[in-house]
């Protein structure tokens, strides 16, 4: 009984947008880079979903395959189904894929610096971007584009549509980098880290935007994190990346309450608590796995607190261990399957 | 086609046009730079000549036997004269004229109205060439790198063999076969031209193309001619422009050798027809081959010194 990923009914509105077994391989002349490998998870209507996980765990791999905006060769799609609407994203050729990167699925990228072209003005980028994708008047475009800016509370909209990026703040930046995302309505938003390029206040007015989107909007959100305290802010479920595999799946509170694969018990363990004093903050040993060596099993074994013999062989799967949470972990199916 | 070519022109220009601010920091960095300036000055001038001179001037094409080989103003030779009534020789003293100021040739055209319909092929020839060069250097490199993997690979691959063929030897075979004129002239250099620009800016695509904004752009559903024509190009557009002025000098010297070496329009007067003339009459009437030669060389440093200057103004880490 095979619960391979999530719909969480809680949330009604259904599943948008489905990953199921992706794999996506880099060919590279020092082998084949496994950044992503099996990820499956299910998003769902008007929620915020957190891919989380360290530095190069493959959340932002996922993403890009989610639009197909990797580099390929040497990426490739080498299995695994992306459903969405009916179509499978993972498959569909380039054409159709276009016409939904920005009308129905958008994105916004970590470092707003260098995400805005920097000869041409906010203005003229936010039309373009409407113009793709809308028939419409280059002044109803330039309309939206202000109402765009203003709701993403940029002061003085009409004077930021006639500014380069370069004379903009970073927060200002970032900010119109969402408005442009917003241009055509897309359904879903996938933000990749889209404040760890911003300070402290810069971060606390893009989690209000995001946050707004999900209330006011109804958005579907990926967002992908390393930052613990941003999923709590923003997320209604996480899912928890490691080695390309997601190795559970549970609403943030819970996760955050009752982890169960130790990985996850590991990160948040290293999270520091304010009520005690700690003179050196706990980690997890060793390092993550080489995209191209991955451990055999389960791919966290190596620096797994409570390895047993079948974890160096066999790969765990994604099971559910309650109704809203699932785990790939050998400690829960041992127990509770016929293996 | 027209929409696209237009939103190009409106695209890479108009930031100039529109953003004063940004034209004016660029021309104040070319400004610190005298000796662009000056060469600046100098093609200015020389487009001025080019465009108006002929209106001004005699007809260059017009021969006058009885008056050929004259020194410009300012300068006499001597000539020996064969009486044949006294059966002697007398040496007559020959001085410029006014009205020819800077001598006649051999066969006794103003040089002044050869010199002048000269500068006007030499630009015409330089920009155009030039032109058709960076036009296709540009659009080869931006897809090249745009397009990667085994597209790149024989387009580069291309670009090689026409660096390596000997491009002289196939603009006089080109010439020999179509016959002289300059629309061949220009068409041959403009089509075998390209190759340095097409690297140099397949080099520089290639980085831009990992960059964020094109990747974004791609996220929001831009086709692939979008990100070459919106978030590509303009983005090199400096380097062409940079690149474009420093090969106007060698196109012009490629006319003029072509024409040196009797491959030429015949219907046309260049510099390198002139000095082509001057060289059989060097040792009675050296002005026909220097006064080209001289406009020839100021010309090639004015572009050199030019693009020089914008290439320093356009480079945000030059410091000056």
């Amino acid at each position: 009984m095979k619960v391979a990923y999530l719909s969480d009914d809680r949330m009604t509105g259904g599943t948008v947008l489905e990953v199921k077994n992706l794999k996506t391989w880099f060919f590279t002349h020092r082998g084949i880079v496994k950044a992503v490998n099996g990820v499956d998870f299910a998003l769902n209507k008007g929620e915020c979903l957190c891919l989380v996980g360290e530095s190069g765990c493959g959340k932002s791999v996922t993403a890009l395959s989610i639009l197909r905006l990797f580099d390929s060769p040497p990426g490739k799609i080498v299995e695994g189904e992306i459903s969405y609407s009916g179509a499978d994203l993972a498959k569909c050729p380039v054409e159709d894929l276009r016409k939904i990167r920005g009308k129905d699925i958008a994105m916004v990228f970590q470092n707003a610096q260098s995400a805005l072209n920097p000869v041409f003005t906010i203005g003229d980028q936010i039309v373009e971007q409407i113009k793709t994708h809308m028939d419409v008047s280059k002044d109803a475009a330039l309309q939206k584009a202000r109402s765009l800016l203003s709701e993403m509370s940029i002061p003085q909209a009409d004077r930021a549509l006639k500014m380069y990026p370069h004379q903009m703040s970073g927060g200002m930046k970032q900010r119109a980098m969402i408005a442009m995302s917003l241009s055509c309505d897309p359904g879903i938003l996938i933000a990749d880290e889209p404040t760890t390029a911003v300070d402290v206040t810069i971060r606390a007015q893009i989690m209000h935007i995001l946050g707004e989107l999900k209330t006011n909007r109804k958005m579907s959100i990926i967002f992908i994190t390393h930052d613990l305290s941003l999923v709590r802010e923003i997320g209604d479920r996480a899912a928890v990346v490691y080695a390309g595999k997601v190795v559970e799946v549970a609403p943030v509170a819970d996760i955050l309450r009752n982890p169960a694969h130790p990985y996850t018990i590991g990160l948040i363990g290293c999270l520091p608590d304010i009520s005690t004093e700690l003179k050196r903050l706990p980690s997890i040993p060793g390092s993550t796995p080489n995209p191209i060596d991955i451990p055999t099993g389960c791919a966290f074994h190596p620096r797994c607190p409570k390895v047993m013999d079948v974890c160096r062989k066999v790969e765990p799967e994604l099971l559910n261990i309650s109704d809203v949470q699932a785990v790939a972990c050998h400690l829960y199916d041992s127990q509770g399957s016929t293996k | 086609m027209n929409k696209g070519l237009a939103l190009f022109l409106k695209k890479i220009t108009g930031p100039f046009y529109i953003n004063r601010r940004l034209a004016k920091y660029y021309l104040d960095r070319l400004k610190k730079n005298k000796l662009s300036l000056a060469g600046l000055g100098f093609i200015v001038l020389l487009a001025l000549v080019g465009i108006f001179g002929p209106l001004f001037v005699k007809d260059p094409q017009k021969s006058d036997f009885n008056i050929n080989n004259l020194p410009p103003l300012g300068f006499s030779i001597q000539e020996s004269v064969y009486d044949i009534k006294t059966d002697t020789f007398t040496t007559k003293v020959i001085a410029g004229r006014p009205d020819h100021p800077l001598g006649t040739d051999s066969k006794g055209r103003d040089m002044l109205a050869m010199l002048v319909s000269g500068a006007r092929i030499s630009l015409f020839v330089g920009l155009l060439a030039t032109g058709i060069a960076i036009f296709l250097g540009t659009f080869i490199g931006v897809l090249s790198a745009y397009l990667g993997g085994w597209a790149d690979n024989v387009m580069m691959r291309f670009t090689d063999v026409m660096m390596t063929f000997p491009f002289f030897l196939l603009l006089v075979l080109i010439v020999f076969i179509f016959g002289p004129s300059l629309a061949i002239i220009v068409l041959v250099i403009g089509l075998t031209g390209w190759t340095g620009a097409a690297r140099l800016i397949r080099s520089e695509a290639l980085s831009l193309r990992t960059r964020d904004f094109v990747t974004a752009s791609k996220a929001l559903g831009a086709s692939d001619a979008r990100v070459m024509f919106m978030h590509l190009i303009p983005n090199v557009i400096s380097l062409v422009i940079v690149m474009a002025t420093l090969s106007i000098p060698g196109v012009i010297m490629a006319e003029a050798a072509l024409s040196f070496i009797g491959l030429g329009d015949p219907m046309s007067t260049s510099w390198g027809t002139i000095l082509n003339a001057g060289q059989h009459s060097l040792d009675t009437a050296w002005w026909v081959a220097v006064e080209p030669g001289i406009m020839l060389f100021f010309t090639v440093l004015a572009f050199n010194f030019f693009g020089d200057g914008l290439r320093d103004a356009f480079d945000p880490k030059a410091d000056i």
